[in-house]
């Protein structure tokens, strides 16, 4: 396995940049892709946070923009159901499943468990040029008649699966299935590759419970990938099938709209919901575990602290991972999902608040008597903690069902949600960029922009997702166009303002991000040495500059845990995994 | 060799961390003494107590944690000679805190469950039904007259003269009325809302009675709740079901037993004369 095929010579353009087999370009490529994607997702998310700032405003120059969705300024209903439709769409799927999990999986795997490349370097690159199809796919569906798909990101039939139900059902919304295909397609492909690459690539000492915490949740996510994203895969189909060959997969009889009455029989929209949630638990945890992962690496690195309670961390991942197949119905309570089956899967959710929990006491632990460092991504990865704290805390009146009757598709699980998947995997994919560009591009991002773009993100998350507790707990629906339609809501108008000048300064801060990166990539200063953080990670043994098949010689061999700082026997505050004990003879 | 820059501590931006952690647990927690659940007129007060109970748990639990956290950010920055430590296990530490949050959850979701049972619990006898008709995007509301049966209805007698599609052959059906985006309900006495939907999923919401169902085509789902007071309450959608449904409201109009029953005579005897 480590015959040195390290240089592979001189390479073209498009074998180098388009149609790479190295794990660190393809890597690359998605987290380029993604943050594409991020820019359009966000910008959605800004034009629902106008409507709701402002409802009815008009805005004559974003006519011009949007002249459909914005005829004489004021934005349509249909334009408003398909933004937050494509924003979650988008987010979920093309950015917090891609930037985390497809572009850090990729680019670190091999490097920290001491590989040359995954283990199916051709499926590697086949399954990014898989996803680009289905993220063109995507965008393009907002031109076609009716626009996007307007049934939300979980695509409820029968109002995805009839045409007349909504103008974002026509073609958008085959498009939005395809794109999935295309999604789920590439999903697998990729955990597939990551599963084995973890299991039987890894370098001389690499034992299982040597492996960073980031691998340990790419691992798990490889698997969760695997099982749940076919599930999808079904539902989409057999949507597809209902909407175009007249199946009755999802469409019971007696659906009545617009004056017909279709002839479909003997399905049940409930299917849908199972199947669709069967794929998204386990996808918010997708979206999470590698979030986990790079801020346990990071806080380690930056506390010059062993993670505390490795062991457990590494347990509490693989315990999240199965639990997460067990409890898709807590999205379910009020569905017309029978009573008795909620209360069983409240159980499973208890169950899966336990690791959760520990998760967090194991990195205040990590923090006590530490010598912490704040550079941006230590900060990004304490940011974390704190989303995740509260994020976590709102989990137990949504899933304890008897509250979550009150809350259900408020405001508040929209809180619960940014903060504890959406904040998670958003400042983990930040923390992660920041740490790792120095081996990605032999350069560091500009620290002082960091900084800048770090307290805009984290004061105006805060800013922009914590008031809407207050708007759920007051009964606003997610999801409406126009909250001023009910008396009880209108005296929220004020939060919703409020929250709209948080969120536009939360997008304003990451067009800070993404000119840092571009610019940095270039101009940024230069990496001297491969290991500029003192970690003990392995990829920080490779080159500043590490060529297809990372290392140059051989691939060192690991002999300790990742964690190893601070250790008593040794004078510097850290021991990288590539350092041999002293006291071993030559032979290793 | 070692990178000077990269390994800098910033302990500035450690401390401007703690600080805000702290300010953000001051502001979060202060409003949610401003905001509350909108005021309650149903029996349903114990999923308010319970609301209440974990918001001061998970209160507690978040200025703690979180105060916590921004203490070791502060206490713990880098400082020049001070020794960081090794220690990185306890078994004893993760089996008392793990202990220690299923011991807080476990009662919340216990107690939960219970309540969960007891709302969910067949309607009594004496429960007055009244079947929710969803439709993007308006309510319908049908109540079964005076013999306190509903007429059957069939999905083909859909039509604008017929928008319930009930079925007229059905003698039940004879004394049913029904009313658009208003509902009529009489305080202190068990109400069962069957619910259905004749196109897409709707939600049933009332913000005031702490009830929310979802309306799903092809089931019959349903309800059970007393009002607890007289008064005019709004009605919502909850579940989204197309372009107007931000709209599809109603009005809930909660009488004295009195009231009703004049206004449920006026009903019956309107219907007992139409054909």
């Amino acid at each position: 396995m480590s015959e040195g095929h390290g240089g592979h010579g001189k390479q073209g353009f498009i074998s180098t940049y388009l149609f790479s087999f190295d794990h660190k370009m393809i890597g690359k490529q998605y987290l380029t892709l993604a943050m594409m994607m991020a820019l359009v997702g966000g910008l959605l998310a800004m034009l629902v946070r106008l409507q709701l700032g402002w409802p009815g405003t008009q805005w004559p120059l974003l006519e011009k923009l949007f002249p459909v969705g914005m005829a004489s300024g004021v934005m349509t209903p249909e334009f408003y159901i398909m933004l937050f439709t494509m924003h979650g769409t988008i987010m979920v799927f093309f950015v917090l499943s891609l930037a985390p999990v497809s572009g850090f999986g990729n680019f670190l795997i091999p490097l920290q468990i001491g590989a040359r490349d995954m283990a199916f370097p051709f499926l590697n690159m086949l399954s990014f040029w898989t996803v680009v199809p289905g993220a063109i796919i995507i965008l393009i569906s907002f031109l076609v008649e009716g626009g996007a798909s307007a049934s939300g990101w979980t695509a409820n039939p029968p109002l995805s699966a009839i045409r007349s139900a909504i103008p974002g059902s026509g073609t958008g919304q085959t498009l939005w299935i395809v794109g999935m295909m295309f999604f789920v397609a590439s999903f697998t492909m990729g955990g597939l590759n990551f599963v084995v690459t973890i299991f039987s690539l890894r370098t001389k000492g690499m034992s299982m419970m040597r492996l960073p915490l980031t691998t340990w949740a790419q691992f798990t996510v490889g698997v969760l990938g695997l099982l749940s994203f076919p599930a999808l895969a079904a539902a989409v189909i057999l949507l597809l099938f209902d909407r175009g060959l007249g199946t009755s997969f999802y469409l019971p009889k007696g659906i009545f709209i617009g004056d017909t009455l279709f002839p479909h029989e003997g399905g049940a929209p409930l299917l849908w919901q199972h199947l669709f949630w069967f794929l998204g638990h386990p996808e918010v945890y997708i979206i999470m575990l590698p979030a986990m992962g790079f801020t346990s690496d990071i806080i380690a690195t930056f506390s010059r602290r062993p993670i505390f309670g490795y062991r457990a961390m590494v347990y509490a991942i693989i315990s999240i991972g199965v639990l997460s197949f067990l409890v898709w119905g807590h999205h379910m309570f009020v569905s017309g999902m029978s009573p008795f089956l909620g209360s069983a899967f409240v159980l499973t959710t208890l169950a899966i608040a336990i690791p959760s929990a520990v998760k967090t006491f194991n990195w205040l632990a990590t923090l006590w008597r530490a010598r912490i460092r704040f550079t941006t991504p230590m900060l990004f990865a304490l940011g974390i903690v704190s989303l995740f704290v509260t994020g976590g805390l709102t989990g137990v009146f949504l899933g304890t069902n008897a509250t979550d009757i009150q809350l259900h598709d408020t405001y508040f699980v929209v809180a619960h949600f940014h903060f504890i998947m959406a904040g998670a995997g958003l400042f983990g994919a930040l923390a992660a960029v920041y740490y790792w560009f120095p081996k990605m591009y032999g350069r560091f991002m500009s620290e002082g922009l960091g900084k800048v773009h770090f307290w805009l993100t984290f004061l105006a998350y805060y800013g922009t997702f914590f008031p809407m507790h207050y708007l759920g707990v007051a009964g606003m629906m997610r999801r409406i166009y126009d909250p001023n339609t009910y008396d009880y809501l209108k005296p929220l108008q004020p939060v919703n303002t409020f929250i709209t000048v948080a969120a536009f300064i939360l997008g304003a801060a990451q067009l800070v991000f993404v000119f840092n990166y571009f610019w940095s990539m270039y101009k940024g200063r230069e990496c001297t040495e491969e290991n500029p953080w003192q970690s003990n990670g392995l990829e920080w043994s490779a080159p500043v500059h590490p060529g297809h098949g990372n290392w140059e010689g051989e691939i060192p061999a690991v002999h300790r845990w990742p964690y190893d700082y601070n250790h008593p026997d040794e004078k510097a505050d850290f021991t990288p995994q590539w350092k041999a004990p002293a006291k071993v003879s030559a032979g290793g | 060799m070692t990178d000077e820059t990269a390994a800098k501590p910033y302990v500035n931006h450690g401390m401007a961390m703690a600080i805000s952690i702290w300010a953000i647990i001051l502001v979060s927690v202060l409003f949610f003494f401003k905001y509350k659940v909108p005021e309650l007129a149903s029996d349903r007060s114990s999923l308010d107590t319970l609301y209440y109970v974990i918001l001061g748990i998970t209160g507690v639990a978040f200025v703690l944690v979180q105060f916590i956290l921004g203490l070791y950010i502060w206490k713990f920055r880098h400082r020049e000679g001070a020794q960081g430590s090794h220690w990185h296990d306890s078994h004893k530490l993760e089996m008392t805190w793990t202990l220690a949050t299923a011991a807080i959850l476990i009662p919340i979701v216990f107690s939960g469950l219970v309540l969960w049972n007891r709302v969910q619990a067949a309607p009594p006898e004496n429960a007055l039904v009244v079947e929710a008709v969803g439709a993007q995007f308006q309510w319908d509301f049908r109540y079964p007259g005076s013999d306190g049966r509903f007429g059957e209805f069939r999905p083909e007698l859909y039509s604008l003269e017929n928008p319930l599609g009930i079925d007229g052959q059905d003698a039940a059906a004879a004394d049913d009325f029904s009313l658009t985006n208003q509902l009529v309900l009489p305080v202190n006495r068990p109400i069962y809302v069957r619910l259905r939907s004749k196109d897409v999923q709707h939600a049933f919401f009332l913000p005031n009675f702490r009830v929310k169902q979802d309306l799903v085509p092809g089931m019959s789902t349903g309800v059970t709740f007393t009002p607890t007071k007289v008064g005019e309450y709004e009605i919502a959608c909850a579940e989204l079901c197309g372009l107007g449904h931000y709209r599809m409201r109603a009005f809930l109009s909660v009488r004295s037993e009195a009231d009703f029953e004049t206004w449920w005579s006026e009903q019956t005897a309107a219907a007992a004369a139409s054909p």
